[in-house]
């Protein structure tokens, strides 16, 4: 009789759940058994280094962050479309390379929007 | 469940029979994997360094793995001077480590202060705050001593009880994990000691 | 480099109201420094950077200095009238000098390749929140190291964009390098003490048991 060919993905998936859920057990029974646990508010404070932490983790970011990504989408997705319109170029009609010109056009205006807000500027 | 007769384990042993017990095997499994926290504080950290290079070698005694979290640690290496306003930082990293936990205190300064012990900046000691399982003197000590004081960490924990009264720190309920963190005073840390650590013996004179 | 002279009478000339003393050095470096006065610092430290023939452009080190209070035995000539006829007389004078805080600088030119030149500017005493003006505008290197003399010898730095304490914490009230600094009694145990630490020590010493017949035993011959 041939075994089911998903027979094997079964036993890999039984020993994928014993695997780490044995020692899990093991040691729960330990700490049930022989070691008490100790919790403590030092103990489950937020690890800073042995400093105190301060603040918040999660915290807000400036809205420039907003405008990097909108640069670095400029940049980027202008890349990703000339670089097939590059290698295609000499075999195509003339309606194509007019609308990328408009999208290029539509591209770098935002960029010109950019550089006049002063997004272009690193520090400040 | 630790008592076996040493005759019949050494007698069952020729026959090719291996008999443990749950705390031998505990401890032979702990003291094996002793990892560091990965921290040093002054010139003793160039020589735990050392020690953890490939010349002298602490991975041949299982702690090797310095790890830069607490959370992952067994063993503090107090490597170095410890300075006052250092020293809440090292006894809050101390608390944060869990049980069972040790601490190799090396070195001249992290025993007594060292050279600065007459100094306004330095403890005089880190066993004023966390107790201190093994000294190592030294300014600072050789590599070997290093390794030295982690055979006998390695002994210490070989010999802790898992039951009884005797049973190790981390066994037992009433022993504290944690230990109270000393505040920056307007002259010196606040307390100077923990005095349910530091109890240094009458001194004969 | 011009003589220490010279550029005295150049800062003089080109900071008006400076008022600048050469200090003496009787040990065998003969290093001469500039005393300046606090009023005309910064303008007189920017003279010393700007100027094309001095060019102290390197601010390398700054230290602090705390002079207590003290006396100076000083043989003084005196004219006087000895025995029906004037005479010159010599004779001893005591001196009082009030303590005070310095700050002291060592400045090199880098574009010129010499130095050191060294200015010192004092304290009015040695009170708690005595004054200096800060150079830190002038030369940021000496951010970091006005700070630390603020920390350890409490002199404030008039001018420095922001002066806190670098070694010790904040709470700490003490200024430790000043010679009058008593550090605290951590001295509970000394297994081995000498010098200092025994006298320190000592103190922590339970004392002996009176009369127990020990002191009466003495060796028999």
């Amino acid at each position: 009789m041939i075994p089911d060919p998903y027979l094997v993905i079964v036993i890999f998936v039984g020993v994928a759940l014993v695997f780490p859920i044995f020692p899990l057990i093991l040691a729960w029974m330990w700490r049930r058994f022989f070691q008490p646990p100790k919790p403590g508010a030092e103990k489950n404070a937020t690890y800073e280094c042995g400093v105190e932490s301060l603040g918040e983790a999660q915290i807000q970011f400036r809205s420039q962050y907003y405008l990097y990504a909108i640069i670095f989408l400029i940049f980027d997705v202008e890349a990703v479309f000339l670089v097939p319109f590059a290698v295609a170029f000499t075999g195509l009609p003339i309606g194509a390379f007019v609308s990328i010109l408009v999208f290029l056009l539509l591209l770098l205006e935002g960029l010109v929007w950019a550089w006049s807000k002063g997004c272009l500027d690193w520090a400040r | 469940m630790s008592d076996i007769d040493e005759g019949l384990r050494a007698e069952l042993q020729r026959q090719g029979i291996w008999v443990t017990s749950m705390q031998e095997l505990y401890n032979w499994g702990r003291k094996n994997s002793i990892w560091p926290l990965q921290f040093g504080l002054a010139c003793c950290a160039i020589e735990m360094i050392a020690t953890a290079a490939s010349r002298y070698d602490i991975a041949r005694f299982g702690g090797e793995i310095f790890r830069p979290s607490p959370r992952q640690a067994d063993l503090m290496i107090v490597a170095g001077t410890v300075t006052k306003k250092m020293a809440p930082q090292i006894v809050r990293l101390y608390n944060q480590m869990p049980d069972p936990k040790y601490v190799i205190s090396m070195g001249a300064c992290a025993i007594s202060g060292g050279p600065f012990k007459q100094g306004y900046n330095v403890l005089k000691g880190i066993d004023r705050y966390i107790p201190v399982d093994v000294y190592i003197p030294g300014c600072p000590p050789r590599p070997e001593a290093l390794l030295h004081a982690f055979m006998e960490l390695q002994r210490k924990i070989d010999e802790q009880k898992l039951t009884g009264a005797g049973k190790a720190a981390h066994l037992d309920r009433t022993h504290p994990s944690e230990f109270p963190v000393p505040a920056f005073g307007a002259h010196d840390l606040e307390p100077a000691a923990n005095s349910a650590v530091f109890q240094p013996p009458e001194i004969q004179r | 480099m011009q003589s220490l002279e010279q550029i005295k009478t150049r800062i003089e000339s080109a900071v008006p109201g400076a008022k600048i003393d050469i200090v003496p050095n009787a040990s065998p470096s003969q290093q001469l420094s500039f005393k300046i006065d606090n009023e005309h610092a910064r303008e007189v430290a920017k003279f010393l950077r700007d100027d094309s023939a001095l060019r102290f452009d390197f601010c390398s080190n700054v230290t602090g200095v705390d002079w207590l209070d003290r006396t100076v035995t000083k043989k003084v000539k005196v004219r006087k009238v000895v025995e029906g006829e004037e005479k010159e007389v010599e004779e001893t004078q005591q001196e009082k000098i009030p303590g005070y805080l310095e700050a002291v600088y060592h400045l090199y030119s880098i574009e010129h390749k010499h130095g050191p030149i060294i200015i010192r500017m004092r304290t009015a005493d040695r009170g708690e929140g005595v004054r200096a003006p800060s150079v830190t505008p002038i030369w940021r290197s000496a951010e970091f190291q006005e700070r630390e003399i603020f920390d350890l010898y409490g002199i404030r730095f008039e001018g420095h964009p922001d002066l806190r304490r670098i070694l010790m914490w904040d709470e700490f009230k003490d200024y430790p390098m000043r010679k009058d600094y008593r550090e605290p009694d951590d001295y509970e145990y000394e297994p081995t003490p000498h010098d200092d630490v025994l006298e320190k020590a000592k103190q922590h010493y339970a004392p002996r048991p009176q009369l127990d017949g020990a002191e009466n035993i003495t060796a028999q011959p």
